[in-house]
């Protein structure tokens, strides 16, 4: 039971780190879909410095230093020249998968061998990607919630012109927080492949990123309430293999469906109150 | 105005980005175009589609390998593209528009497709691995890969200490049908022992095949045989992680650094991919499908030679026994017509 409880922890982490970045994103009044991509490239660039160096951490670094520029391209297009974020967004995933892609047979293609990749060292199941994903709810809440820098974020996502009117700059913090997001996606990326799974494969990543965005709202904008969506998905995925593995009566699709009926009920029962932030994926054009 | 120039500039730097990134990922576009003006002249070129990358060191590397074997012995031009879904068509088309004799497409999905392009492109052999449609210059291959999984069967029906094995893989005939084969072989060897089937919707998701491994292997099973293609690194790290064993399937996966492999159930296609090159280039080729098994010598069942001395003497004997008795028809073992 403990070792079913560690192991999807384990196996969620990725999701969820991801998925909390993203709420400090929105939150700001950005919605981030290439944050697929971002963990595609992180996962790859984590796997290739891990495998070059031996050192996973290493690794890590190099996944956070590979987002810069894809921070760079993507806020300047959103957050500077006010492109609607959905399709920027949708342009990074596709640059993403067919960036890794081509890396990846330039230098494995045809080498014939599976890519093993230096794992984090673990702790009775557990590394320390895991134990950062469960520091990071608490700090990111309060940061959002009781401190002056979340205030404002937040505001930048429900009325842009307040902010301005305060005398800070949109377009800064929403930097920021998508830095927060980026760095976020880095980690869940790198996880992936040093962490959890040992190897890089292609599209690893496999909608993860997409869940995470989809889970923010599910979570309701709170970062504890984003973590716990995420390990009932995480639930429901170890759920899936549990019962084909036992070969229960049930049909084990029916567990599939599972997340999305519980889904269902809360946000029947307590969906009424929730309420994305107003400004979400406006561009802010100061000179309006 | 400036502010619009930049926002035209970062357009334009992005799409150029996504341009960069989507064109690297069909390798088919690679140095294909110079080479279609040589076609006239009678070189004979030859084309392979895989479902996955073929550093798989499984059912994409072996199909691979035969390409390479086309390139060395027939000396014919090469090339290879990844392709699955709505792809298949596209790329099958842009190889035999640009006059490709001769198409592989490495797997099940690749047979339908094959068989209708094959009308429009009378000059030009689509072959696939299994299937069953085909045509004057359409056909398959149908590796009977269920004997090498019968003999993985049996070798891990004696060895397992708990009488419990299992099978990961993809959810597609071609595979549900080789693990009839394995659960076959393990009953044959002791009917008490239970076999698990984990069947996968997407093996581009490595870590979920981890996380399925991990499951199988903490209900028990410590003998699994594996069909997830590019993520079978990761199920190799599971079974290493709890202590089981694992057999490889398609390549001889042996070597792997996992140190887990007991034996490989493998299909050799490269006698196979020469011997239909051969017949195309000659003009020979008549479409059907083609039938190759043990006798043949295209499905064999190797040993791990660093585990060898694991292996109980007697297992080893019965293993070979049935091996021959497959050879001389005196076991049949089960396959699925798909």
């Amino acid at each position: 039971m403990i070792e079913s409880l560690i192991s999807v922890l384990l196996f969620t982490t990725p999701l969820a780190i991801a998925a909390v970045g993203e709420t400090v994103n929105q939150r700001a009044g950005q919605i981030n879909i290439g944050l697929e991509g971002m963990m595609l490239v992180a996962a790859y660039v984590a796997a290739i410095v891990a495998i070059e160096t031996g050192s996973p951490v290493l690794g890590i670094g190099a996944a956070i230093a590979a987002m810069i520029p894809l921070w760079l391209i993507q806020n300047f297009l959103t957050i500077q020249a006010g492109r609607d974020q959905v399709v920027v967004g949708t342009a990074l995933n596709l640059c993403a998968i067919g960036l890794t892609s081509t890396l990846y047979q330039m230098r494995f293609g045809q080498s014939g061998q599976l890519l093993s990749v230096p794992q984090l060292p673990r702790w009775g199941g557990i590394d320390g990607m895991v134990l950062f994903g469960l520091l990071l709810v608490p700090v990111l809440g309060w940061w959002l919630f009781r401190s002056r820098w979340g205030l404002v974020l937040r505001a930048a996502g429900e009325y842009p012109d307040s902010v301005r009117s305060s005398g800070f700059s949109v377009a800064r913090i929403r930097w920021e927080a998508a830095a927060v997001g980026a760095v976020m996606a880095a980690l869940a990326g790198a996880h992936l492949s040093i962490g959890v799974g040992g190897t890089f494969v292609q599209e690893m990543t496999s909608g993860r990123g997409f869940v995470a965005v989809a889970l923010v709202s599910f979570g309701r904008w709170r970062p504890a309430w984003v973590l716990a969506a995420c390990l009932l998905v995480g639930g429901a995925e170890f759920l899936k293999f549990y019962y084909q593995v036992r070969q229960t009566a049930l049909p084990y699709q029916l567990f599939l469906a599972l997340p999305y009926l519980v889904a269902l009920g809360v946000l029947v029962i307590v969906g009424k109150n929730s309420r994305a932030p107003a400004a979400l994926a406006q561009p802010f054009r100061s000179n309006q | 105005m400036v502010k619009k120039l930049k926002s035209i500039v970062g357009v334009l730097g992005l799409a150029g980005l996504v341009l960069a990134g989507c064109t690297g990922g069909q390798q088919a576009a690679k140095g294909d175009s110079p080479s279609s003006a040589q076609a006239a002249d009678g070189s004979f070129k030859v084309a392979l589609i895989t479902p996955g990358s073929v550093s798989d060191a499984g059912w994409n590397a072996m199909a691979f390998a035969g390409l390479q074997a086309i390139e060395s012995e027939l000396g014919a031009e090469i090339t290879n593209a990844e392709a699955t879904g709505a792809k298949i068509r596209d790329v099958m088309r842009t190889y035999a528009q640009e006059d490709y004799k001769l198409i592989f497409g490495h797997g099940f999905e690749y047979n339908a497709p094959g068989v209708e392009l094959a009308k429009q492109f009378p000059n030009t052999v689509f072959i696939s691995s299994s299937g069953a449609e085909t045509a004057t210059n359409a056909g398959s291959f149908r590796f009977y890969l269920e004997q090498g999984f019968y003999l993985a069967g049996m070798m891990g029906a004696k060895m397992s200490r708990n009488k419990h094995l299992a099978m990961v893989g993809l959810n597609v005939p071609s595979i549900v049908s080789t693990f009839r084969g394995f659960e076959a072989g393990a009953k044959a060897a002791d009917p008490n022992v239970k076999v698990t089937t984990v069947l996968l919707t997407d093996t581009k998701d490595a870590v979920a095949v981890k996380q399925a491994t991990l499951q199988v292997i903490e209900a028990g099973a410590d003998m699994i045989i594996h069909q997830a293609n590019e993520a079978a690194r990761s199920v190799f790290d599971a079974c290493k992680e709890k202590g089981a064993m694992a057999f490889g399937s398609n390549a001889d996966q042996n070597g792997d650094t996992s140190g887990v492999v007991l034996a490989s159930a493998v299909i050799v296609a490269k006698p196979a991919f020469v011997e239909v090159a051969r017949q195309v280039k000659e003009g020979k080729y008549q479409g059907g499908v083609t039938f190759i098994g043990m006798d043949k010598g295209a499905i064999d069942f190797i040993v791990n030679p660093a585990k060898a001395g694991q292996i109980p003497d007697d297992v080893k004997a019965a293993v070979e026994q049935a091996k021959q008795d497959i050879l001389a028809g005196k076991i049949v073992v089960p396959k699925d017509e798909f």
